[in-house]
C-alpha cells in the first residue's frame, strides 16, 4: 500500500506543485523518485514526530498540501496534541500518513503496535478518519481528499485485501444484505478474513473504509438487526455506536497490552481474529438469534 | 518610545482590573519585546490578512494581554473591545483565537506548538522562495518542553534564514527546571544569537533586523513585571492574580514612579 500511496502522490504531483512531503524517516528510499523530481517538496525530518505535525501544520497555513508520514503510533499517540491543536482547533489540516497498525510490525512488540489511533483521532473536531482497506480505496481516497483543507488520517496497511468494492469517502458497502438477523460490521484490511469467516452463513455483511465521518445511513439500514463489529483496532465499534439504539457487539481488541511477538497472523490468531476462530464467534453470535 | 510601552502596561492593567484575568507579570516582560517586532515585522492593521506580511506566532500564548494591547495601539481593533476579556462572548479570550482577533496568526496556549508552526511556516516561504519573515516569540519556561528544542532541530536542519526567535529569559525557570545559558544552547543548536537587553526597544529593533545566514535567535533579558516594584518583587504570587480598585491605583503610580 506504501508504494501505491508514491504513486498515487507522484501522479498528483504532475498536476499539483502544493504538495509537499514531511517524513519521520519511513518509506525515504521508496519516495527517491519523488525527492529527485521536487528536491524542494521532500523533507525527511528524522524522529521528531511532534515537530513534524506542527510543521505540516505551518506548511498548511501557507496553502500547501502537506503528507506528514511515519510510524503509526508515533505520530499519533506520540503527537495527538499537535494534531488537536496545530491541525484541527487552528484549522491548519494536512494529510497525517502511518504506516505499521495494527500489528503490521507484530514482531516488534507493544511498543510499535497500534490500534487506538482510529479511536482518538475521530474524537478530534473536523478530522476525517480514513482506513483504506485495499490499495484501489487509497487511491481514490488520496485523491478524494488531500487538498480538502481539513486534517485527514489516512492508515496504510502493508496487508491490504485484493476484494474489489466501490469507493466513495464516507460511504461504507453493504456487501451482503440478506435480510438475516445478524450483521457483521468490519473496516479496513482485515475484511479479507472476515470474508473468509463468514463464508456461506446467513448474515448481512457490511464494510467501511471511512470511520468518520462514518455512514449512519447504512448503519441504519440494518438496525434492526444484531449488530457484531469485528474490527483488530477500537474506533469503528464506537462510531457504529453514535446510531442510538442499536443492539452492537464487539470483537476485536482486548483490553490489555499484546505482549507477543511474532506476525501479523501470529497476533490475529491470539486475539481469535484470524478466519476460523471469528466463524466460531460469528457461529455463536448466529445461534443467539 | 517608553511612554508608549508604559501606556501599553496601563492598558494591560486596565483590561485585567475591568476583566479580572491575564497573566501580568508575563505580560509586562514582553512589552517592548512585542512593541520592537512590530516596528520592523511588514505588516498592515488595515488589512490583517495581506498577503506580503510577515508572520509573528507568539508561542507563548499566555501572553495574550500583552499581545492584544500592542496590536489596538497600532490600530487592529479598538482598545476598548478588550476588557470583555475571558467573558463568555468575548473575542478576547486568556489565549488568542486566530479566528476571533484581527492579526493573531495561529491560536496558542498549549506551550512548545508555536515554534514548531514556526518552522512550517518558515519552510513554506522558502519553498516559494519568498522574502516574507516568520518571528516567533517563546518562553524560558515554555522552554522546558521537549518540543522546543525538537523544532530548533529541524529548524537548524533546514536552514531557515527566514526565522527568528525571540526567547524571554524573564526567569520563569528559575523554580522549576532551570535553563542555564540559553545562548550557549541556542548557538549550539546553529543559530545566529543576540543577546539583549528586553526592556531596551532600540536594541531590540536592531535585534530583529538581523539578516544572517541562518535562523536567528534573540536571547532577551527581561523582568517577570517589569515596570511595576510590585510584580518584579512577587511575580508568583501575580501570575495569575487582578488587581482590586486600590491595587490598581498603587500599580499606575508605581508605572509612573
Amino acid at each position: 500500500m506504501r508504494k501505491q500511496f508514491k504513486d498515487t502522490v507522484m501522479d498528483l504531483s504532475l498536476y499539483d506543485d502544493r504538495t509537499v512531503m514531511i517524513f519521520g524517516d519511513v518509506s525515504v528510499y521508496l519516495f527517491n523518485e519523488f525527492k529527485e523530481k521536487y528536491p524542494n517538496r521532500f523533507y525527511n525530518m528524522g524522529i521528531s514526530e511532534n515537530t513534524l505535525i506542527s510543521v505540516g501544520a505551518g506548511l498548511s497555513a501557507q496553502g500547501f498540501y502537506p503528507f506528514v508520514h511515519t510510524i503509526a503510533p508515533f505520530i499519533t499517540e506520540r503527537s495527538y496534541e499537535q494534531i488537536k491543536l496545530d491541525m484541527c482547533y487552528n484549522r491548519f489540516g494536512g494529510n497525517v500518513v502511518s504506516c505499521g497498525a495494527s500489528f503490521d510490525y507484530a514482531w516488534d512488540g507493544a511498543t510499535h503496535h497500534a490500534y487506538t489511533d482510529l479511536a482518538i483521532l475521530r474524537l478530534l473536531p473536523g478530522m476525517e478518519v480514513i482506513q483504506p482497506g485495499s490499495t484501489k480505496e487509497l487511491d481514490i481516497l488520496l485523491r478524494s481528499q488531500y487538498k480538502n483543507g481539513n486534517p485527514t488520517y489516512f492508515r496504510l496497511s502493508d496487508h491490504p485485501h485484493k476484494i474489489d468494492l466501490p469507493t466513495e469517502f464516507g460511504r461504507g458497502v453493504a456487501i451482503r444484505d440478506s435480510g438475516a438477523e445478524l450483521t457483521v460490521m468490519t473496516a479496513g484490511p482485515i475484511l479479507s478474513n472476515v470474508m473468509k469467516a463468514c463464508e456461506g452463513l446467513n448474515l448481512n455483511l457490511v464494510y467501511f473504509h471511512t470511520i468518520k465521518p462514518i455512514d449512519k445511513e447504512v448503519i441504519q439500514r440494518f438496525k434492526d438487526t444484531r449488530i457484531l463489529v469485528v474490527h483488530d483496532a477500537f474506533g469503528l465499534h464506537e462510531a457504529v455506536c453514535e446510531v442510538p439504539n442499536l443492539s452492537v457487539s464487539y470483537h476485536g481488541i482486548p483490553d490489555m497490552f499484546c505482549g507477543w511477538y511474532g506476525t501479523l497472523d501470529d497476533i490475529r490468531r491470539k486475539l481469535r481474529l484470524d478466519p476460523e476462530s471469528m466463524r466460531e464467534v460469528v457461529v455463536r453470535h448466529l445461534e443467539q438469534s | 518610545m517608553k511612554s508608549i510601552c508604559k501606556d501599553i502596561r496601563r492598558q494591560i492593567l486596565h483590561v485585567s482590573k475591568e476583566s479580572g484575568h491575564g497573566h501580568i507579570p508575563t505580560c509586562f516582560s514582553i512589552v517592548e519585546i512585542l512593541w520592537a517586532v512590530y516596528q520592523v515585522l511588514r505588516h498592515n492593521p488595515n488589512n490583517p490578512l495581506w498577503i506580503e506580511r510577515d508572520l509573528f506566532i507568539l508561542s507563548k500564548g499566555h501572553g495574550a494581554l500583552a499581545h492584544y494591547c500592542i496590536l489596538a495601539k497600532l490600530g487592529y481593533f479598538d482598545q476598548d473591545k478588550i476588557k470583555t476579556m475571558g467573558m463568555f462572548e468575548s473575542s478576547f479570550g486568556c489565549h488568542a483565537d486566530r479566528f476571533k482577533v484581527p492579526g493573531i496568526e495561529a491560536s496558542t496556549g498549549s506551550l512548545g506548538h508555536g515554534i514548531g508552526l514556526a518552522v512550517g511556516m518558515a519552510l513554506a516561504l522558502k519553498i516559494e522562495e519568498s522574502d516574507r519573515r516568520v518571528v516567533t516569540l517563546i518562553g524560558d519556561g515554555e522552554a522546558n518542553e521537549g518540543s522546543v528544542w525538537e523544532a530548533l532541530l529541524v529548524a537548524s536542519n533546514l536552514r531557515l534564514p527566514n526565522m527568528t526567535v525571540i526567547y524571554d529569559d524573564n526567569r520563569s525557570h528559575s523554580r522549576g527546571l532551570q535553563i542555564v545559558n540559553p545562548a550557549e544552547k541556542f548557538l549550539a543548536f546553529g543559530c545566529d544569537v543576540t543577546e539583549v537587553d528586553g526592556h531596551d526597544v532600540e536594541a531590540l529593533i536592531e535585534a530583529n533586523k538581523h539578516r544572517g545566514q541562518r535562523m536567528h535567535a534573540i536571547i532577551s533579558h527581561t523582568r517577570k513585571g517589569y515596570g511595576c516594584r510590585t510584580f518584579v518583587e512577587n511575580p508568583y504570587e501575580w501570575d495569575r492574580r487582578s488587581p482590586n480598585e486600590i491595587e490598581y491605583r498603587n500599580l499606575l503610580e508605581e508605572l509612573d514612579a
